[in-house]
């Protein structure tokens, strides 16, 4: 099992001169503390435009100075958005390179093609398209880390034979990863060897039924790069000795999380397509998110899964979650700065003393 | 978190009376529909909603117009603008104004569900590469819109919202959730161009709808079922949405 710490740098409402700063000066000595603790890897996301849900829309620019203050941690793209209009493709490998190599060789490159309407129409994006451009892209970057020289005529982008540059420091390059929020890219990520990344919850039973899928598929990948087969899922973490004081102040954070997240303009409420099949969601159901679906037995109202209590109870949960296949598991730890920032690195602190050493580290990469 | 600034006392003055929920659905079949949407501009948006819902970033402003050749109210055309927000969580399109040709509907329609439908003349075609609709009330142009290149789409692409119609009811000034219900048989997605706006008409002279975004074109059975939530336009959701 591997844990990663995420990030969609989200700022609350007034955004008073120096918020965003203390919102960004905040993550960073958290990472700092998890890169001391143990923790994996840092995720950040790419978004555009999304008041107060997330002003992370240079994540290369924060992933470079984590990096930059840690030793071990690994960085993570938790997504580049594979679209022409936003991010060439030649700049992804270019700078995703950069990364690697200012990290030694400590990058982990997530894709995606957003999910809002906010974001796609800001850059005049048709959205039926998206998923044809990270598909093309996907296979396009293992080529660009990896050949001396090469070409590409495609629908989304064409270039001449050129030398893309620097190269990654991993061999043969960094592993791949897309983001899953809609059921069925978990598929696609399994037909052409990818890891999963998950950003949006599942009931225990639906991510065991999708893990189990992707684990059947990737057997018989066509393989866009190196196969990365991993899993991994994301959660909230506020970890406390007290469980109320656990529950109530986790909650709150997951509450306020959903709401803001309820409150996106999704692509498919403004534009309709194919291309997206639902409305997306990058976290729990809002009435799961302040309490009202937890399970029945469970008095404290924690939605199933969320590690979100006591030591004890994170155990459990995060078990539930390797039983099932998962490789790893992803938190966020704050939402709209609601947790004060001393509370964020004790729940860090207490989750690395008491729940960590009940898992081992997955070998696989 | 982003919520409205509306004056709740404007609101009250303008709302509707409600004089019962209704208890029976209202079945209206074949209804020619278009929904023209675009992004709304300008500051202070929030101000367009009461302090119970929350402004979408971007707000879109949704033209949807409903032709009817026959039914329980005869035949009749709708035109609403009704802006994108949420309530609570959900997302929701509160109605900024309506208009209808046709008496006998306009008064059910009022009379029902809240609609506060003036009389005008509303026209809603459809050709096969555009439709087009507008409104004319007084011999001046209030609306006037098209979608072009309509491009075929499976009926579950597209998706319709709950509406909010604020209204006098018998608990008091409430928006009133309109949970209309869309049987879809054809459905397209066109360019939207807005030809003609008089947003003072629509009773609020600074709405500037302006970057287009889509226009659905569909043909479908359209179902406003009885009302069963009713929110308080002057707090939140989680504390003001009451089961009627």
């Amino acid at each position: 099992m591997r844990f990663g710490i995420f990030y969609e740098l989200s700022v609350p409402r007034p955004f008073a001169p120096g918020v965003e700063r203390t919102v960004y000066e905040n993550a960073l000595e958290q990472v700092r503390l998890a890169d001391e603790l143990g923790i994996d890897t840092v995720w950040a996301v790419e978004h555009h435009f999304l008041e107060e849900y997330s002003h992370c829309s240079a994540p290369e620019l924060f992933l470079t100075a984590c990096a930059m203050q840690t030793k071990r941690i690994r960085v993570g793209h938790g997504a580049v958005v594979c679209v022409p209009a936003m991010n060439h493709p030649v700049r992804v490998a270019e700078r995703a390179a950069v990364l690697d190599i200012l990290s030694g060789g400590r990058l982990e490159l997530g894709t995606a093609r957003s999910s809002t309407w906010s974001e796609l129409g800001g850059f005049e994006i048709d959205p039926d398209t998206t998923k044809q451009t990270w598909d093309e892209y996907i296979r396009a970057l293992p080529r660009m880390w990896t050949e001396e020289r090469m070409s590409w005529r495609g629908t989304s982008f064409s270039m001449p034979e050129r030398a893309v540059l620097p190269k990654p420091v991993q061999k043969p390059h960094p592993p791949l990863w897309v983001t899953v929020t809609s059921p069925g890219t978990e598929l696609d990520a399994a037909e052409r060897g990818i890891g999963c990344l998950g950003v949006a919850a599942a009931s225990y039973a639906e991510q065991e039924r999708r893990t189990r899928e992707y684990h059947r598929r990737i057997q018989s990948c066509t393989p866009v790069g190196a196969v990365n087969e991993n899993v991994a899922t994301l959660n909230f973490l506020y970890c406390h000795e007290d469980p109320k004081e656990a529950a109530r102040t986790g909650l709150g954070m997951l509450g306020l999380f959903g709401l803001s997240n309820a409150h996106l303009l999704f692509t498919r409420e403004a534009y309709p397509t194919r291309a997206y099949g639902s409305l997306a969601n990058l976290a729990p159901g809002p009435r799961a998110a302040v309490g009202r679906e937890g399970s029945p037995a469970d008095p404290s109202g924690i939605p199933e899964g969320m590690a979100i209590g006591d030591p004890e109870r994170i155990t459990r949960a995060i078990k539930e979650w390797e039983s099932i296949g998962i490789d790893g598991v992803n938190f966020l730890l704050n939402a709209m700065e609601t947790i004060p920032q001393e509370k964020v690195l004790a729940s860090l602190r207490l989750f690395a003393r008491e729940v960590m050493p009940a898992f081992a580290k997955s070998g696989k990469r | 978190m982003l919520v409205g600034t509306g004056d709740v006392d404007a609101l009250a003055r303008r709302a509707p009376r409600l004089e019962a929920f209704p208890a029976e659905s209202l079945v209206l079949p074949d209804v020619e529909i278009l929904q023209a949407v675009f992004e709304l501009e300008g500051q202070g948006i929030e101000s367009f909603f009461p302090p119970g819902l929350h402004p979408t970033l971007p707000v879109l402003a949704v033209f949807a117009f409903w032709r009817a050749i026959e039914g329980p109210l005869g035949a009749f055309t709708l035109a609403q603008l009704r802006l994108t927000c949420r309530s609570g969580a959900r997302p929701r399109q509160l109605l900024v104004a309506s208009f209808v040709e046709g008496e006998t509907a306009r008064a059910e329609l009022n009379a029902r569900f809240a609609f506060a439908a003036k009389p005008a003349e509303v026209t809603l075609a459809r050709f096969y590469d555009r439709a087009e609709a507008r409104v004319v009330r007084d011999g001046a142009k209030l609306l006037e819109v098209h979608a072009g290149a309509p491009l075929p789409l499976a009926a579950s692409d597209l998706q319709f919202f709950a509406s909010i119609h604020p209204a006098q009811t018998p608990k008091g000034l409430r928006g009133v959730q309109i949970d209309t219900e869309y049987a879809i048989a054809r459905a397209e997605r066109g360019r939207p161009v807005l030809d003609s706006f008089d947003a003072a008409a629509f009773g609020e002279p600074r709405l500037r709808p302006s970057y287009p975004v889509a226009a659905s074109i569909a043909l479908g059975d359209i179902t406003l079922p009885r009302v069963r939530f009713v929110v308080r336009p002057d707090v939140l959701a989680f504390e003001g949405t009451e089961a009627v």
